[in-house]
């Protein structure tokens, strides 16, 4: 069987626990502790060490799906996760203060995983606030990061066929990059 | 809105004071501190060291250490253990409250004596917060 180690990552409040909650089909592994940071973001509680869930694409691929905490201050889990994962998914709340610079900054800290695999970016919380659309993260993803090919979709976490979409997206352009990568190789 | 642990005086000096004391009690603490359930540092002994990626790790421990217990349905995590060879960490829960005390222990302590001492400071504690 094959399998892929996927990473959620983003800042916190992103939605990233809600992500693998809706996307796995065993119960999700959580840490979660009481949020001392409600003045910074207001949810009662915030992840400290992983989310871990699991779901199967086809018939024959599970794809495992971890999840950071969000917070600079748990970055050491960042170096643990990001070791054994093969492709991201960076979400990025729209109502943050600084949408795009924390897409640049996740993108910048865990850019092996796009060399190693792929990536894609979920914006959420577009409905809640006027922020930057699509196209504001695409132009900022080529101005930072020029020649990066990286899907942008607006999703919400809670939408379990919205969020298999964004995984889709990212299992299928890994195994491109992938097979790419194998015809390369090989002697014409 | 609530306000974090570590951002409230009297927990901070209630932290402080105990580690201080705890220190005293026993000569083969090498490091202990207080830090909220997600992560943040209250207190640390010695008072001059940089508590926050310490404070980090020790949540992410905490946590795992639930999650496993939850897992394998044997109800709630009570401490836990890392032994080296240069020492052992005994880390719990404050009862009652939503800090945990981590204790770094030198091998001159037997597990046994270090799991006493950092029980019964985490008691003390919760005893100044009531």
């Amino acid at each position: 069987m094959a399998e892929h180690v996927i990473l959620f990552t983003g800042p916190m409040g992103a939605g990233k626990t809600t992500a693998i909650q809706s996307l796995s089909e065993i119960e999700v592994v959580r840490t979660e502790a009481n949020n001392s940071e409600r003045h910074v973001v207001d949810k009662a509680t915030t992840t400290v060490a992983l989310d871990y869930g699991e779901i199967l694409v086809g018939a024959q691929e599970k794809v495992r799906l971890y999840g950071i905490p969000g917070q600079k201050r748990f970055n050491f889990m960042w170096t643990i996760l990001k070791k054994r994962a093969k492709g991201m998914v960076l979400l990025v709340n729209s109502d943050a203060p600084d949408p795009l610079g924390e897409m640049t900054f996740f993108l910048n800290e865990f850019r092996e995983l796009y060399d190693r695999g792929g990536v894609v970016i979920g914006i959420t919380r577009s409905d809640v606030v006027d922020g930057p659309g699509v196209a504001d993260f695409a132009e900022a993803l080529e101005r930072t990061n020029p020649g990066l090919v990286i899907p942008v979709f607006t999703v919400d976490p809670r939408l379990r066929h919205q969020m298999q979409n964004l995984l889709l997206t990212l299992v299928v352009n890994i195994e491109m990059r992938a097979a790419f990568g194998l015809a390369a190789a090989r002697p014409a | 809105m609530s306000t974090g642990l570590h951002m409230k005086p009297v927990v901070v000096e209630a932290a402080t004071t105990l580690l201080t004391e705890m220190n005293a009690a026993t000569g083969s603490l090498t490091y202990a501190a207080l830090l909220t359930d997600d992560g943040f540092d209250v207190a640390r002994f010695p008072a001059k060291t940089d508590g926050a990626r310490f404070a980090g790790m020790a949540s992410s421990m905490q946590a795992l250490g639930d999650a496993v217990t939850h897992e394998l349905s044997i109800g709630d995590s009570e401490y836990i253990i890392i032994a080296s060879g240069k020492g052992h960490v005994v880390q719990l829960r404050v009862p009652g409250q939503e800090l945990v005390l981590s204790a770094l222990f030198d091998n001159d302590a037997t597990v046994g004596h270090a799991l006493a001492v950092t029980r019964s400071f985490a008691q003390k504690m919760a005893d100044l917060l009531a």
